[in-house]
């Protein structure tokens, strides 16, 4: 371990020293590699770890919602058959380019937490939302990252 | 007649004490150059657009500095003097600052922040408050990519090395192959002194100037170092990370980081601070400031006073040359070795990973990602490898913060 500390000592330059010898100058570029790599290598690790974590932990929040939905869905369609058999609906409006699917999931959700509130509600429209971030305000940021 | 006469002697006296006269005086020709040299960094930076927010403050600064009898940077206060601490320590790195504060200039007292290395650490800040980690969280061997092309740092080491230059001069050349502006002025800051034969303002304008440079200096290596199969390769998508991922990070790399190389603690610690205050999402008022107000405010003021340290007897002298050519030397192997190790992903992954992602591990926030996303383009046009790139790009941030804390650790002034 001495002899270690002592290696370690040797490898440090004053920053005036000048002609630096073959093994100096080869021990600095080894060391910082190593250094480098082991450093961000533990990170690696760690934020692999911790992704696997919340990997397992999202994966089962997502079964469970998946499995929520999946039951809503099936009392909206039943609710759906017994209103229509009552009284014809408002159609629903649909923007171009959403699939069923996706109308589908909202309209489960939209029954689920009808059923939770006890109120009856409506899906009236779906619609694809405008990004959150203006094209004014994205091209902001890339003009002040742009000297880095 | 003694009118005239007390009228023409105050007239001489005032050319006697103007600026013109200045550059009539021994060596007075050298301002004119540098000035002249300040007018072809503005036009680069304004006519061409090369990194203009930095440098055309430092052009300018180049400027100012370099007119005779303005006295607004002194170079003579920030030579090292050595003094008895009352511990009995000898200190040879001993500034008066208590002069500077009475006599100095105002680039004087500007530059203070960058030899107290306080203005690039909060330039880290900003960028952090901007960085969004997610793609290298999730894909964390990214991080190999932004170790790997630090190799230009340490490399070129051995280049500076071999031109007889000292420690100092060594570890601040070899840190321009980081790509990372504010980086590179920490460490040559910390590290140089009126013994060497370069400036911090040397440094820092090579820095930038191969900054604005990247998109001309990576594509050709990064194209002849990999096959139109290899440049070809569509990546898969990545995979959504949560909140609390995003959170953990900045906590986590500052602990990692900062407890093996303590010397990296102000440039990490900064970057992830920022970075933790834009994810928290309660600290939206502070994370705008310092993604805007506060990172303007301190590129203006180490831009200028950078640009005040671009004195003559710096910059017309055979080193600036050399700083030159191991400046390109260091971006071109960090480039080269980022995408020689994207290749053994490339192989190692059984063709997953597209090796031009490698280059963008050589930090150039987020100008090297772009590029990368260019020449993946020009095989592929429907290939979108930005968000991929975008992992080895932040990771070549942590990485070369790490880089010159390991530097500073092996050199000592």
């Amino acid at each position: 371990m001495d002899r270690c500390f002592n290696d370690v000592a040797q490898l440090l330059l004053k920053g005036t020293d000048r002609h630096l010898d073959a093994g100096t100058v080869s021990s600095v570029v080894i060391t910082g590699l190593v250094v480098v790599f082991i450093g961000l290598i533990l990170l690696i690790l760690f934020v692999t770890l911790y992704g696997l974590i919340f990997k397992n932990i999202n994966d089962k929040k997502a079964a469970k919602i998946k499995a929520e939905a999946e039951a809503a869905a099936e009392n909206t369609r039943k609710e759906a058959e017994n209103s229509a058999r009552s009284a014809p609906a408002a159609p629903m409006e649909i923007e171009d380019g959403i699939s069923d699917e996706i109308v589908a999931v909202i309209a489960a959700a939209v029954a689920a937490m009808s059923a939770q509130s006890g109120k009856k509600l409506v899906l009236r429209s779906v619609k694809n939302a405008k990004p959150s971030r203006s094209v004014w305000a994205s091209a902001g940021i890339a003009e002040n990252t742009r000297q880095f | 007649m003694g009118i005239i006469t007390s009228f023409l002697e105050t007239l001489a006296d005032l050319a006697r004490q103007s600026g013109i006269a200045g550059f009539l005086v021994d060596g007075g020709w050298k301002n004119i150059i540098m000035i002249l040299i300040s007018f072809v960094f503005m036009y680069l930076a304004i006519a061409k657009g090369f990194e203009p927010l930095l440098l055309l403050p430092i052009s300018f600064g180049m400027l100012l500095t370099n007119l005779p009898y303005a006295e607004m940077y002194h170079p003579e206060f920030w030579d090292y003097g050595t003094i008895t601490e009352s511990s009995g320590a000898v200190n040879d790195h001993y500034i008066d600052y208590g002069r500077i504060l009475q006599h100095g200039g105002l680039l004087d007292i500007l530059y203070m922040g960058v030899k107290l290395q306080i203005y690039p650490p909060l330039i880290f800040l900003g960028i952090g408050a901007m960085t969004d980690f997610g793609p290298l969280i999730a894909n964390p061997k990214s991080f190999l990519l932004g170790a790997a092309a630090q190799g230009g740092i340490f490399f070129t080491f051995i280049g500076a090395a071999v031109l007889g230059m000292s420690a100092a001069e060594c570890g601040s050349i070899a840190i321009i192959g980081g790509a990372d502006g504010p980086t590179a002025i920490y460490v040559s800051s910390r590290l140089l002194s009126k013994t060497d034969n370069i400036g911090v303002g040397t440094i820092a304008l090579a820095a930038y100037t191969y900054m604005a440079l990247v998109p001309i200096i990576q594509p050709p290596i990064m194209r002849a170092l990999t096959t139109k199969k290899e440049r070809s390769v569509v990546m898969g998508q990545l995979r959504q990370v949560s909140k609390v991922e995003k959170l953990i990070f900045p906590i986590l790399v500052t602990i990692i980081i900062s407890l093996m190389i303590p010397s990296a603690a102000p440039l990490v610690g900064m970057l992830m601070f920022g970075n933790l205050l834009k994810e928290s999402g309660c600290c939206d008022r502070i994370a705008k400031t310092a993604q805007n107000e506060l990172m303007n405010i301190i590129t203006i003021f180490l831009g200028v006073s950078v640009g005040a340290t671009t004195r003559a007897d710096k910059i017309l002298t055979i080193q600036f040359g050399e700083v030159i050519l191991l400046g390109v030397i260091a971006f071109s192997i960090g480039t080269a070795c980022g995408v020689l190790l994207g290749k053994v992903m490339y192989l190692v992954s059984g063709g997953k990973i597209n090796p031009l992602i490698g280059s963008a591990g050589v930090s150039a926030v987020p100008m090297a990602a772009r590029v990368s996303q260019k020449v993946g383009q020009e095989e592929v046009p429907t290939n979108y490898l930005l968000m991929h790139a975008m992992g080895p790009n932040v990771a070549g941030v942590i990485g070369s913060a790490v880089a010159a804390g390991v530097l500073l650790s092996i050199i000592k002034v």
